[in-house]
């Protein structure tokens, strides 16, 4: 092993690995970054906007398989120090692929200080129904909350699918009736020529 | 067009009847309190999906339409170069217009269909179904049923509530082997099963990735996607190959798992019963879009009484396959099925779909006096039709079918997580894992709700 090599962290390591051209090293390299957890996220996340589509790609892999680890049971120490890094990744300043991915990884490890970031989005027309989908996943009390508080603040075209989650989470919900069934998709195929 | 002589349900109920020379008794809840009109009284049915697997359910409804149980009105596809197609064809076919939808919820409005046939991707079977169920309509949705634990419950109580007829596309049930494989198993001649090993080759994996771009022309991207969150096209998620990913289509396991253990439950009279443990080790393409394990070992563990079945997904390790002479039916597929361990001996299947070959020792059993029968299904679409007459469950009734996708589903989760599951049949649902208990469901986009 060269001395530069011993020389890395598990970190710097991992992000080398991740951007190899081999896609064996860099499958090998995600594959096995959940022991690494929190101290990977951030260096993960950058990443996830690598030109080399493959690249960002493992790096993403990376970053959900250190939320499928540290998500078992019995690791909450881990987990809450995972969350704590992916939460300000949701802020302004990140790119929306990466805070769109980072909401669905909060969604399934994220508790309640996760919510105010996420619901923060609902003001972000390209974000807000991936937002709106999380709160609706994240249990407790202060993501219904925020889904309530969502459904007065958000434009008037967003307060059905507010309204959806809400009826999800067994709230009664007067007005905006369910849009699901209301075609809107036409075509101009005939069936003849 | 024709004129389309007005009739109600009972009236084309009759019709179809006659045709299938069938006695039968019409209880009213199954008929519903909508006298609707029908269509020279046949079934009126529409095709939602015309691409792949739709086609190959095309000729299945031809068939259907030259035994005048069924017409075929209409036909929805989101990609208008296979809507085209299918309009086309369709209304040269049966010399009269068979009408193009883009937007299934057309259909769904039209008093005069009676039933759908769902052949869309996977990860529209669950939204599809409950919508079609609401709207009276009666379904043969593909397999396999759901694609979340949340997804299945919903179907089950929307089928049950609208009482309409709902057979899932999991057709090795009504196969001719299929029948001779469950009587043999049923009458002991293997003796006590304890295991089902389900064998079948890898998922393949994405070799030629390429980066995300602009959907092609007449496809609607939005309506494939449909309750997926939203995410740029890419190449690779589209058609067919939407199988090898574990959102959409979960890979083989969920794919043909939904075919091959579904007969193990049938033939194990296992229908609503389901594991206590799940546990799935595999491995994952090293690159690509599609996230779908490429080989899998999964063990099913169920309890009172006791037995495992375990799916074995890698290349070269399905049993040689039988020979057979030239008059018998040939194994066409024999790179999966399964073999069943008893006490006495085993049993093998190949296939489990379409095509499903029984094991010749069970081909040439004949049954003793006193033996045990088992249903014979007089065809998948038969037992349909059947069912949408007598009210009877269909043989892959919709609880049947959401147990064996529960299975798949499960096997997936584990695979993901990376760790064993615990699973409550009485509750459905996981235990003593969080993470894994909000992945039973997965919020939809809007408006492509449950």
């Amino acid at each position: 092993m060269s001395e530069s090599k011993a020389e890395k962290s598990p970190v710097e390591d991992l992000i080398a690995r991740i951007k190899d051209k081999d896609d064996k090293v860099r499958a090998e390299a995600w594959l096995n970054a959940g022991k690494i957890g929190a101290p990977a996220v951030k260096p993960l996340a950058a990443v996830m906007s690598d030109e080399d589509f493959e690249i960002a790609r493992a790096a993403k892999r990376g970053l959900w398989q250190i939320v499928r680890y540290v998500g078992r049971p019995g690791a909450d120490n881990e987990r809450k120090a995972v969350v704590a890094e992916l939460v300000p990744l949701l802020r302004d300043g990140q790119p929306v692929g990466v805070r769109r991915e980072v909401m669905w990884m909060a969604s399934e490890i994220g508790g309640d200080e996760s919510v105010e970031p996420v619901a923060a989005l609902l003001s972000n027309a390209e974000l807000r129904e991936d937002a709106r989908m999380v709160l609706q996943r994240l249990p407790g009390e202060k993501s219904l909350a925020a889904l309530r508080r969502g459904l007065e603040a958000v434009p008037q075209e967003f307060k059905f699918n507010i309204a959806e989650s809400l009826r999800a989470r067994g709230v009664k919900v007067a007005g905006f009736p369910s849009q699901k069934l209301a075609p809107t998709r036409k075509t101009n195929v005939k069936a003849t020529e | 067009m024709s004129q389309h002589r007005k009739i109600n349900r009972r009236q084309f109920l009759t019709t179809v009847g006659a045709a299938i020379g069938a006695p039968y008794i019409i209880p009213s809840d199954v008929l519903g309190s909508q006298e609707r009109p029908s269509a020279n009284g046949r079934l009126t049915i529409a095709l939602i999906g015309s691409g792949g697997r739709g086609r190959g359910l095309l000729q299945e409804i031809r068939k259907s339409q030259i035994a005048k149980q069924v017409e075929l009105v209409a036909v929805c596809d989101v990609d208008e170069s296979r809507l085209a197609d299918a309009a086309k064809w369709e209304s040269r076919w049966a010399r009269r217009e068979v009408i193009p939808y883009l937007d299934y919820r057309y259909i769904l409005e039209r008093k005069d269909v009676d039933a759908v046939v769902i052949a869309t991707p996977d990860h529209w079977h669950g939204v599809q179904t409950v919508h079609s169920a609401q709207c009276g309509k009666h379904i043969y949705v593909e397999k396999p049923a759901c694609c979340t634990i949340e997804e299945g419950k919903a179907m089950v109580a929307a089928v049950k509530s609208n009482k309409i007829a709902c057979q899932v596309g999991s057709q090795g049930r009504s196969q001719p082997e299929a029948y001779i494989a469950h009587r043999y198993l049923v009458n002991g001649n293997v003796g006590h099963i304890d295991r089902v090993w389900c064998f079948h080759y890898n998922s393949p994996s994405d070799d030629n990735p390429v980066p995300d771009s602009d959907p092609p022309p007449g496809l609607d991207w939005d309506m494939w996607l449909g309750p997926l969150r939203w995410r740029l096209y890419n190449q690779r998620y589209l058609h067919g190959i939407f199988r090898w990913m574990l959102e959409s289509g979960g890979g083989q396991i969920r794919d043909r798992g939904a075919h091959v253990m579904s007969c193990a439950m049938w033939w194990m009279g296992a229908d609503g019963t389901g594991p206590v443990t799940v546990e799935a080790t595999g491995t994952s393409p090293t690159k690509g879009l599609w996230d779908s394990a490429v080989t899998m070992h999964v063990t099913y563990t169920f309890k009172n009484p006791d037995w495992v079945i375990i799916w074995d997904q890698e290349t070269g390790n399905a049993p040689t396959a039988e020979e057979r002479k030239d008059d018998e039916d040939p194994i066409v597929r024999p790179g999966y099925g399964a073999v069943y361990h008893g006490t006495k001996g085993t049993f093998t299947h190949w296939g489990g779909d379409g095509g499903t070959w029984a094991e010749r020792k069970a081909r040439e059993w004949a049954p003793p006096a006193g033996a045990k029968d088992v249903y014979k299904s007089p065809g998948h679409w038969e037992d349909w039709f059947e069912c949408i007459k007598t009210g009877r469950k269909p043989i892959m009734n919709i609880e049947a079918a959401v147990g064996v996708a529960n299975l798949c589903i499960l096997g997936n989760l584990s695979f993901m997580l990376g760790r064993k599951l615990q699973w409550d049949q009485a509750k459905q649902e996981i235990v003593a894992d969080e993470q894994a208990r909000r992945l039973m469901s997965r919020p939809q986009r809007h408006p492509y709700l449950l």
